[in-house]
């Protein structure tokens, strides 16, 4: 559905990303975990185009989105056509990024209303109902302020998945919760998971990504040390540095 | 006694229509001008961004009477033109405080922040939609209470119009004071003053109120 071949990002001339090549899978969930500075949340970052990439190519259903010609120059799709592919993303914050002058009700209408043309009243309904299976059918009126951490990162899925994405990428959704509140923010994901949403998490919940996760991608300094099934990675890594992290992981 | 007085709220009044007429026109063009302003100050292009830093340089950084005598004398020294004082004094007052409000604004838009673009962006939002929709109603709440003290300010300038002969609420309590030997009208006219101000301050803090539903 997705396939990033060879992806290079560069922040002031430093490599932060250094060949990365994964596909995604329709209807699969693909785990990212790694270390702090690993290159992890800059990759899913540059896969919603709120960085530009280096170089490396980018397709989604077989339409190129990015190229990288023979001089090693990056080309990205017309605008028209980088926004239409754009819309087939969803992306769930680490802060959430709700709009505070919006009501919950108006988070997720606004932009199927403005952007996908939806009519008020239709827009309205897919807001209740995704409310509805996030829990938080009684909070359509409240402010984001009035909010817990938890509920906000609910009310920024149901905004997600208002605009029907095909692929749901989330950026350590659990990061800036309070450890009491990331329960119920990994059980409306594993919700999402048993219907077969295709979706990318980048997380530091190991357990979370073991049980989840159908492929999960190990990344360090930039490159993706291993990849392969739950199983592989967690029980039987082949890697050392790969080891060494969940070792660390574990002796908490 | 009674007639005088009566004659003296009469003339006061007057002067403070052209007052009045004065603060509202400012505001009419300075505020949406300092946008633009606060636009070009933000702007990527870097001469563009030098021009406007000049501009807003000069209007805060010279006396606003001074200001205000340079648009009316300066076309007539420059090419002979005699325009009228009101207009001079509205286009003086506009540049002026369009200045100042695009530094306000400057503040409100840069203290949003960048995970709001993001997130408008991710959605499919356009650049025009994500201002207009996201960004600018965050930044009206933001900026509302240093605009309430450039709008209190303003109303207080206006005194200096007189400086170039217009009639407005401080030149005719003057004239008025030295034609009868008393500071009573000075007095009437500081009530006057200090009315507008309250209402201005009513109404300010009402638009805050309105706005104070989310955090």
């Amino acid at each position: 559905m997705l396939k990033a071949e060879n992806l290079v990002k560069r922040f002031d001339g430093k490599e932060v990303l250094s060949g990365i090549s994964f596909e995604v899978i329709k209807g699969q969930v693909l785990a990212i975990i790694g270390p702090s500075g690993s290159g992890k949340s800059t990759l899913l970052r540059c896969l919603n185009l709120l960085e530009k990439l280096d170089g490396g190519r980018l397709e989604v259903d077989g339409e190129v989105m990015v190229r990288t010609d023979n001089s090693g120059k990056v080309i990205y799709a017309p605008e028209a056509d980088l926004r239409r592919m754009r819309l087939r993303f969803g992306l769930v914050f680490q802060n959430f990024n709700l709009f505070p002058h919006f009501s919950v009700l108006q988070n997720i209408t606004e932009a199927p209303q403005r952007v996908a043309g939806m009519n008020p009243q239709e827009a309205k309904e897919l807001a209740l109902e995704l409310l509805d299976k996030m829990g938080l059918a009684d909070k359509a009126e409240a402010y984001p302020y009035q909010l817990s951490g938890g509920q906000s990162q609910r009310v920024a899925i149901a905004r997600a998945l208002a605009m029907k994405p095909d692929i749901l990428f989330f950026d350590e959704p659990t990061s800036a919760l309070d450890p009491e509140l990331t329960g119920e923010v990994l059980k409306v994901i594993r919700m999402l998971a048993l219907e077969h949403m295709t979706m990318v998490v980048v997380t530091h919940e190991m357990a979370f990504a073991k049980e989840v996760a159908d492929r999960v991608i190990f990344m360090d300094k930039g490159v993706i040390v291993e990849a392969g099934t739950p199983e592989e990675i967690f029980n039987n890594p082949s890697n050392e540095r790969t080891r060494a992290f969940l070792n660390v992981l574990k002796s908490f | 006694m009674f007639e005088s007085a009566i004659g003296l709220v009469k003339l006061l009044t007057n002067g403070t229509l052209t007052t009045i007429q004065i603060f509202f026109l400012t505001l009419l063009f300075s505020l949406p001008l300092g946008m633009l302003v606060a636009f070009g100050r933000m702007s990527k292009n870097k001469i563009v961004r030098e021009i406007f830093k000049f501009y807003i340089l000069i209007m805060r950084g010279t006396p606003l009477l001074l200001q205000l005598m340079f648009v009316y004398f300066a076309p007539y020294y420059w090419i002979g033109l005699n325009w009228d004082r009101f207009i001079a004094a509205i286009v003086a007052f506009t540049l002026n405080y369009a200045a100042y409000f695009a530094e306000i604004y400057r503040g409100g838009i840069e203290s949003i922040p960048q995970g709001q673009y993001e997130a408008a962006e991710v959605l499919g939002f356009t650049k025009t939609q994500t201002f207009m929709r996201i960004i600018l109603p965050q930044v009206v709440k933001r900026v509302l209470p240093p605009i309430s003290n450039e709008v209190i300010t303003l109303v207080k300038d206006t005194a200096l119009v007189q400086t170039l002969g217009v009639s407005e609420l401080f030149r005719v309590a003057k004239n008025e004071s030295s034609r009868i030997f008393s500071t009573t009208p000075l007095a009437v006219a500081g009530v006057y003053y200090l009315l507008m101000n309250w209402l201005v301050t009513k109404a300010l803090h009402a638009m805050e109120k309105r706005l104070s539903y989310y955090k």
